[in-house]
C-alpha cells in the first residue's frame, strides 16, 4: 500500500467542489482512501484519523489545498492525480444562455468543437496567420483562398511536414476526408480509392466517373494549384501520397494535376513507383481523367465501362465554330487536349480567333462575384451571346454539381440552352456529378437534355462529341 | 417491417442531415416502413426497424455500428419529444421521429481497416492490458480461442451471453469484443486459423445471441462477427495493429457506456492475446 | 514518415473562417462545424503579424510567459516606508501611474495628486506654490511601473508614504503598492484638501506601522488564495473588493488583536479603517498583479501584455517581448455612471495602474464573477458574462487559480495576447473609477473603458521588429 500526502499552497477550491473531487478519487480503481480538502484544522484532524503521515502537512494552513491518497500501486496514484485534475479543472461548456460572442479566429472556433481541420477562405493576404496558428495548435489546414504568396505556402507546407500535419492549398477548392467533402466536393460512398489532387475539378471529375462505375472514394486530398510547381516542389503531394500509401483502407491511389513542372513530375512519379499501393498518375496534357479512371477500375477489377450520357438528337445544327464555356480549369484543359487533335488550335482567350475554350473560373472573370460553379451569370451571358452569334455552331459547357456548387444549375441554364438550340446551335454539356449529390444528378441531366443539350458524365466524352459535331458540319 | 410507404409519425420541426453506418444501409435505404421507439436518452433513441435495431444518436455520443449520427449535441435536446413505444419511420434514406426528420447524407464503415501486423508487435501492444473484467472468468474463452475450437468457443459464449444488466449486458460486450478482434486482427496478422474459426461460429453465435439476449445486443454481436464495431473500439483495434496510440485509444474505449467499453476492450485484448499464443503454438515460436 | 492517421482515420471535425458556403456544405453532409466570425486585422498590422507567424517563436515564448505569470504566488509580507524600499527615490521624487509623463501634459487629477503629495511631504506651502514648483521642474516624476510598483488612479507615491511589500512565495520577485485611502475625496483621485493630507499623515503614522508589525508577526498572507476565494464571493478584483477586503480583515484580525505592540486605540483605528473601506484590498490585489506580470516580462518574441496603465493623459502598454518600451495612445474617456450631480463633462480621461488587474485576468476580465456590480458598470448579469467570455478570445490561458462559478468554474481569461487583440479587434475590457478633471475634485463616478487598439498595434509592430535584432 502506498500513501501520498501533498500540499498545494494557496490553491483554493470551494468545499462542495472538493467533496465531489474526493468522491471521484475514491472511485478510482486501486485507491483505498482519499481526501481532497483545504488544510483546515478540521480536515487535518480527519487526515490524522485516516492514519496518514502528518509530516508533510506541518506547515499547511487553511488556504492550502491538501491532497492525500492511499492506493495499491503507483499507477493508481497516477490515475488519482489525473482524476483530480479532471475534477478540479473546468471542462463543461456553460449552458443556458451563457453563450459568449462568436469566436473571432479560426483557432478559437476550432477550440469550441475540438476541430482537427481548419478550413480557411479568408482573403489570401490574411490566410497565412490563421493557417500558421492552426498548424501550431496541431490542426490540419485547408486553404480555399487564393492569392497567398508562394513563400508563405512553402513555409506552411514545410511546417506541416515537420509536424505531421497536412496543408491543403492555398487555392485548394476540393477535398474529401473520410467521405466528408470540403469545399466543392461530390457526395461519395465510402470506398477504397484515395486521391491526391492539385486540381479541384480534376478531383471532382474523377469522383464522378468512379461513382458512375460504382466505386467509392475515401479520401481526396487537395494540395492547391501550385503544389507541383518548381517553387513548391510537390511538398504536399508527396506527403499525401505517402500517407495514403500507408492507409490500410486504401487499395488504389490516384494523383491528379494540371501539367506539372517537369522535374517535379519526375519526383512525383518516382515516389508513386515506390509506393506499395498501386498509384495511377494523371497529369493533364499527358492523359485524360477518363483514361485515369479506366486504370483505377482495372486495378480494382471493375469492368471497363462507358460513362453515363443523356444524348439529344442534334446533328442538324448550324455549322460554325466551337465555343467552350467552362467553370473548371482542369475540365477546360482536358477538353482542349481531347478536341485539339480533331480541331487544331483552340484559343484560351475570348479574343482568340477560331474555336475558343474559356475558363470562366479564372480571376479575370470572378472579380466581385462568386465562382461560376455558384454564380452562373457570366456563363449564361456568354451562352446567350454564342447563341446569337451565327459564326458559332457548337457550344460546350461544363456543369459541376456537388456540395458548394449552385443548388440547381439546370434551372438557370435551361432557358438559354433552349434559345441556343432554337437558334440552331448544338449544345453539349459535361455534367460533373454523382448520384448522391444534393442537386439530384439525374434530374439535372434530364432537364438539360429536355432543353436540347447532349449531356455526358465524362468530360472527355463531351469534348469528343462537341468536336465531332463541330467537324461534321464544318466538313459537310 | 411493413412494406408500404407510411406517413411520417408526427410533424417534424427539425430537419437534419446525418451520417449513418454502412451496416444498416439496407434497412435505411429500403422503401420507408414503420419502426417502433424502443427507448431513448438525451443522447440516443433506439428504434426497432423490423430487421434491425437502429440507434439515432447525437454527435457527442459514441458512434455505434448500427448508428445514425445527427449533427446536434445532446444539450440541444433533439429527442425531447420522442417517447417510448411511439411509432417512427425508417427508409428511403430517412428516419422520421417525433419532432425530428433525419436524412442520411453520408455513410461510414464500422469495420476498421487494419494494416498488416506481426504477432510480435501485437504482443507488445497488448501485453500490459487486462483481458478480463470483474465477474467474468476468461479461462474457458481463452482455452477455446487458443485451441481454435469452435464448439468450445460457442460453449464459452453461451455462459456469457445475456449476463449482466443493461441494454448490452457485459457478457455480450465481452463476446462482441472477442469476435470483432478475432475477425479483424486475425486477418491483419495473417493468423493461420482465426478467420476460419470466426467463420465457423458466425451463424450459430448469431442465432444463440438472438435467443439469449436483447435484440439490440444480438445485433451488435452480428456486426462484431463481421468486424463492425463502435468507433472507439475500431480505433483501439487499429492501434493494436500499429496505427494510433494504444494507451490513448484504450482509455477512450474504457469511457464508453457504463460497462460496455471495459468489457469490449477486455474481450479484444483476450482475443489478441490468444492470437499471439496460438500463433506461437502453430509455428513453434515467435516471429 | 508520417501517416497522417490522425487526419485519415476518422471523420474530420472542421472549423471554418471565411465563406459561409463552406460551413453550410459541411452541415449538409451531416457534420457539425464551428464558424469563426472572422474580420481582417487592424489596418497596418498585417505585415507584423505575418512576420511573427513566419518567425515561429511566438507560441512557445507566449507559453513560457503565461506560465511564469500564473506560477507566481503573491504573499503580503510587510508594510514599509517608500523611501526605504525604493533605492533611487529622492526627497523630490514622486512616482505616478501610467506611462512616463511631464507636468505640462498632466491631467487635472494627476496634477491634483502631485500637488497633494507635495503638500503632504512639505515640498510646497500651498497648492499654487506646489503647482508653480512642479511646473519649474523641481519634482522628479517617474512611473510606478519603473520601480516594481503600482498605484491606483493617479498612483502618486511619495517618499513618506507606507507601501505594501508583496513577495513571490514561489520565486524571488517583489512588488509594491501604496495603501488604499478609501473613497470620496482622496489623493489618488486628485483631491488635496486638508482632510486628504491629514488622512495620509495618519496612514504613515498609524496604519503603516501597525499593519507592518502585524504582518511581520502574523504574516505572510497568501494573496492569491484570498483573491481566488473572493471571486467566488462576488468580487472582480478591481471595482468590487468587498469580499477580499472582508477576507483580509478576517485573516489579519487575530494578529491585530494580539500580534502587535501598538496601543489599543491605534489597533482599533486600523481595524475600523479597513472595515470601512471596501476598496482597501484593491491596492494589494494590484501589487499581486504586478508581481505576476513582472515575472512574465522579458521573454523574447512574446506578445503577452505585461502592463496596461494610464496616467490620465496617455494609455500605455508594455509587452513581454519588447522589454521596457511603452506603447502609448491618448487615454480614452470612461463610459460611466456618475456620483451626485457630476456628469461626463466633469470626468478626466482614464487614469491609473489598476488595469494591472485586467492584465492578470481580474477586473473587467472577471466581470462574470461579480454580478453585484453589473449595474454599476452599465449592464445586466448576462452582459457581464458575455464581457468575460469575450476576453477568452484575446487571452492565452484560463487562470488555474481564479475561477468563475457562473461559468462552471472556468478559470478567468488570463494573459492578454496583443497579437490576438489586433487580429480580432476585441479590446481589453476595463472596469474603472472616474476622477474629476478639475484638480482637487476627487472621484466623480465609475464605469467601463476599452484599451485603445493603437497601443497594441504599435506593440506588435515593435515585437516584429525585435525578431531580427
Amino acid at each position: 500500500m502506498i500513501s501520498r500526502v501533498e500540499i498545494h499552497p494557496g490553491r483554493y477550491h470551494d468545499s462542495v467542489r472538493l467533496m465531489q473531487a474526493s468522491k471521484a478519487l475514491q472511485g478510482v480503481a486501486g485507491v483505498t482512501d482519499a481526501l481532497v480538502a483545504m488544510a483546515t484544522e478540521l480536515n487535518l484532524g480527519l487526515l490524522a484519523d485516516m492514519g496518514f503521515d502528518m509530516d508533510a502537512v506541518s506547515v499547511a494552513g487553511p488556504n492550502d489545498l491538501l491532497l492525500a491518497v492511499r492506493a495499491e500501486t503507483e499507477d493508481a496514484i497516477a490515475a488519482a492525480h489525473a482524476v483530480l485534475d479532471d475534477a478540479l479543472t473546468h471542462k463543461i461548456a456553460p449552458s443556458g444562455g451563457l453563450d459568449g460572442p462568436d469566436p473571432k479566429t479560426s483557432c478559437s472556433a476550432a477550440d469550441r468543437n475540438s476541430a482537427n481541420v481548419v478550413l480557411l477562405s479568408v482573403p489570401g493576404e490574411h490566410a497565412f496567420v490563421e493557417a500558421m496558428e492552426a498548424l501550431v495548435t496541431g490542426r490540419h489546414v485547408m486553404i480555399f483562398s487564393d492569392n497567398v504568396p508562394i513563400d508563405q505556402e512553402v513555409t506552411l507546407k514545410e511546417f506541416g511536414v515537420a509536424n505531421e500535419l497536412l496543408v491543403m492549398g492555398p487555392d485548394c477548392g476540393t477535398a474529401i476526408v473520410n467521405g466528408l467533402g470540403l469545399g466543392f466536393a461530390n457526395a461519395m460512398r465510402p470506398g477504397s480509392v484515395g486521391m491526391v489532387g492539385a486540381s479541384g475539378t480534376g478531383i471532382q471529375q474523377m469522383c464522378c466517373l468512379l461513382d458512375d462505375a460504382g466505386v467509392g472514394v475515401r479520401h481526396a486530398l487537395g494540395t492547391g494549384s501550385r503544389d507541383l510547381s518548381e517553387d513548391v516542389g510537390a511538398i504536399a503531394t508527396l506527403q499525401a501520397l505517402a500517407a495514403l500509401d500507408r492507409d490500410p483502407s486504401i487499395e488504389v491511389i490516384v494523383v491528379i494535376s494540371k501539367p506539372p513542372a517537369p522535374a517535379v513530375a519526375d519526383r512525383v512519379r518516382a515516389a508513386a513507383a515506390a509506393c506499395t499501393t498501386p498509384v495511377v498518375v494523371t497529369f493533364m496534357g499527358e492523359t485524360t481523367l477518363e483514361e485515369g479512371a479506366g486504370e483505377v477500375l482495372a486495378l480494382l477489377g471493375v469492368a471497363a465501362r462507358t460513362y453515363g450520357s443523356w444524348e439529344a438528337v442534334q446533328d442538324d445544327h448550324r455549322p460554325g465554330l466551337l465555343r467552350g464555356l467552362f467553370s473548371g480549369g482542369t475540365l477546360r484543359d482536358e477538353a482542349r487536349f481531347v478536341a485539339m487533335p480533331a480541331l487544331g488550335e483552340i484559343g484560351k482567350k475570348e479574343a482568340d480567333p477560331g474555336h475558343t475554350f474559356i475558363d470562366y473560373g479564372d480571376d479575370e472573370y470572378t472579380r466581385g462575384r462568386a465562382h461560376p460553379m455558384i454564380d452562373q451569370t457570366v456563363r449564361i451571358d456568354r451562352l446567350d451571346a454564342a447563341a446569337a452569334d451565327e459564326s458559332v455552331g457548337v457550344i460546350l459547357m461544363d456543369v459541376v454539381l456537388g456540395y458548394g456548387s449552385n443548388a440547381d444549375p439546370s434551372a438557370e441554364l435551361v432557358p438559354s440552352i433552349e434559345r441556343a438550340v432554337a437558334a440552331g446551335a448544338a449544345v453539349v454539356v459535361s455534367l460533373c456529378g454523382t448520384r448522391g449529390d444534393p442537386q439530384d444528378r439525374d434530374r439535372q441531366a434530364d432537364r438539360l437534355r429536355s432543353a436540347g443539350a447532349s449531356v455526358w458524365l465524362s468530360n472527355a466524352a463531351a469534348a469528343r462529341e462537341a468536336a465531332r459535331l463541330a467537324t461534321t458540319r464544318t466538313t459537310a | 417491417m411493413m412494406g408500404s410507404a407510411v406517413e411520417s409519425p408526427a410533424r417534424s420541426d427539425v430537419r437534419v442531415r446525418a451520417v449513418a453506418s454502412m451496416a444498416i444501409r439496407d434497412v435505411v435505404t429500403a422503401p420507408m416502413g414503420r419502426a417502433l421507439v424502443l427507448g431513448g436518452s438525451s443522447h440516443a433513441v433506439w428504434l426497432d426497424a423490423g430487421d434491425e435495431v437502429i440507434v439515432v444518436s447525437t454527435a457527442d455520443a459514441t458512434r455505434l455500428p448500427n448508428g445514425v449520427e445527427i449533427p446536434l449535441d445532446a444539450a440541444t435536446l433533439p429527442f425531447d419529444r420522442v417517447r417510448h413505444g411511439e411509432l417512427a419511420a425508417v427508409g428511403s434514406g430517412r428516419i422520421e421521429l417525433a419532432g425530428l426528420s433525419v436524412e442520411v447524407a453520408r455513410w461510414w464503415d464500422p469495420r476498421p481497416a487494419l494494416p498488416r501486423v506481426t504477432v510480435g508487435a501485437l504482443w507488445r501492444a497488448i501485453s500490459w492490458l487486462p483481458g478480463s473484467v470483474e465477474g467474468i472468468d476468461p479461462a474457458p474463452m481463452r482455452a477455446s480461442l487458443c485451441a481454435g475450437s469452435p464448439s468450445g468457443l460457442l460453449a464459452a459464449a453461451e455462459s456469457l451471453l445475456g449476463r449482466g444488466p443493461g441494454l448490452t449486458p457485459e457478457g455480450d460486450d465481452y463476446v462482441a469484443g472477442i469476435a470483432a478482434a478475432t475477425r479483424a486482427l486475425g486477418g491483419a496478422a495473417a493468423h493461420p486459423f482465426a478467420v476460419r474459426l470466426i467463420d465457423a461460429i458466425e451463424v450459430p453465435l448469431i442465432s444463440m445471441a438472438r435467443r439469449r439476449t436483447t435484440t439490440f445486443s444480438a445485433d451488435l454481436i452480428r456486426y462484431a462477427v463481421n468486424g463492425g464495431v463502435a468507433a472507439p473500439a475500431g480505433a483501439f483495434l487499429r492501434a493494436l495493429a500499429g496505427r494510433g496510440d494504444v494507451g490513448e485509444s484504450h482509455r477512450a474505449l474504457l469511457d464508453v457506456g457504463h460497462s460496455s467499453g471495459p468489457a469490449l476492450a477486455a474481450g479484444m485484448v483476450l482475443a489478441a492475446h490468444c492470437l499471439v499464443i496460438s500463433h506461437a503454438h502453430h509455428f513453434g515460436g515467435d516471429q | 514518415m508520417s501517416d497522417l492517421s490522425q487526419l485519415l482515420d476518422s471523420d474530420p471535425v472542421v472549423a471554418t473562417a471565411g465563406t459561409e458556403m463552406l460551413a453550410e456544405s459541411i452541415e449538409q453532409q451531416g457534420s457539425m462545424v464551428s464558424r469563426a466570425d472572422w474580420s481582417p486585422p487592424y489596418p497596418g498590422t498585417e505585415r507584423a503579424l505575418i512576420a511573427l507567424a513566419a518567425d515561429g517563436r511566438m507560441p512557445a515564448a507566449n507559453s513560457t510567459a503565461i506560465d511564469r505569470m500564473m506560477s507566481v504566488r503573491p504573499s503580503l509580507v510587510d508594510v514599509r516606508v517608500a523611501r526605504d524600499v525604493f533605492g533611487d527615490m529622492t526627497d523630490h521624487t514622486l512616482f505616478h501611474a501610467g506611462p512616463p509623463l511631464e507636468w505640462e501634459r498632466a491631467s487635472g487629477p494627476m496634477r491634483g495628486a502631485i500637488i497633494g503629495a507635495m503638500l503632504y511631504e512639505g515640498l510646497a506651502d500651498d497648492p499654487d506654490d506646489a503647482a508653480a514648483r512642479a511646473a519649474r521642474g523641481e519634482i522628479e516624476l517617474s512611473p510606478c511601473h519603473h520601480h516594481g510598483a503600482v498605484g491606483p488612479m493617479a498612483g502618486v507615491t511619495s517618499p513618506s508614504m507606507p507601501v505594501a511589500v508583496v513577495a513571490d512565495a514561489a520565486g524571488d520577485g517583489v512588488s509594491y503598492s501604496t495603501l488604499n485611502e478609501g473613497l470620496g475625496k482622496v489623493l489618488r483621485y486628485g483631491a488635496f484638501a486638508p482632510e486628504v493630507i491629514d488622512r495620509l499623515r495618519w496612514m504613515d503614522g498609524v496604519l503603516g506601522p501597525v499593519l507592518g508589525a502585524a504582518l511581520r508577526s502574523g504574516g505572510p498572507i497568501d494573496l492569491r488564495s484570498l483573491i481566488a476565494q473572493a471571486l467566488q464571493m462576488g468580487d472582480d478584483g478591481h471595482n468590487r473588493n468587498r469580499a477580499v477586503t472582508s477576507l483580509f480583515l478576517r485573516t489579519i484580525g487575530g494578529v491585530l488583536v494580539d500580534g502587535t505592540d501598538a496601543p489599543v486605540a491605534q489597533r482599533q483605528e486600523v481595524f475600523d479603517f479597513i472595515e470601512g473601506n471596501d476598496h482597501f484590498m484593491l491596492n494589494l490585489v494590484m501589487a499581486a498583479g504586478k508581481l505576476a506580470s513582472d515575472a512574465a516580462a522579458g521573454v523574447a518574441a512574446s506578445s503577452l501584455v505585461t502592463v496596461m496603465a494610464r496616467n490620465g493623459t496617455d494609455f500605455g502598454v508594455r509587452l513581454s517581448g519588447t522589454g521596457d518600451q511603452w506603447f502609448v495612445a491618448p487615454a480614452p474617456p470612461v463610459d460611466g455612471l456618475y456620483l451626485g450631480s457630476f456628469t461626463e463633462d466633469d470626468a478626466s480621461p482614464d487614469i491609473g495602474d489598476s488595469t494591472i488587474t485586467e492584465t492578470v485576468g481580474l477586473g473587467g476580465f472577471a466581470m462574470a464573477a461579480a454580478p453585484a456590480i453589473v449595474g454599476f458598470v452599465g449592464g445586466t448579469a448576462a452582459g457581464a458574462v458575455r464581457r468575460t467570455l469575450a476576453m477568452y478570445e484575446i487571452t492565452m490561458a484560463e487562470n488555474d487559480a481564479y475561477q468563475i462559478p457562473m461559468l462552471e468554474f472556468r478559470g478567468t481569461p488570463t494573459g492578454i495576447d496583443a497579437a490576438k487583440v489586433v487580429r480580432t479587434g476585441v479590446l481589453p475590457q476595463i472596469n474603472t473609477g472616474v476622477a474629476g478633471k478639475v484638480p482637487g475634485t476627487g472621484m466623480v463616478g465609475a464605469g467601463l473603458v476599452e484599451a485603445p487598439i493603437e497601443c497594441f498595434a504599435q506593440g506588435i509592430d515593435a515585437l516584429a521588429g525585435s525578431l531580427t535584432e
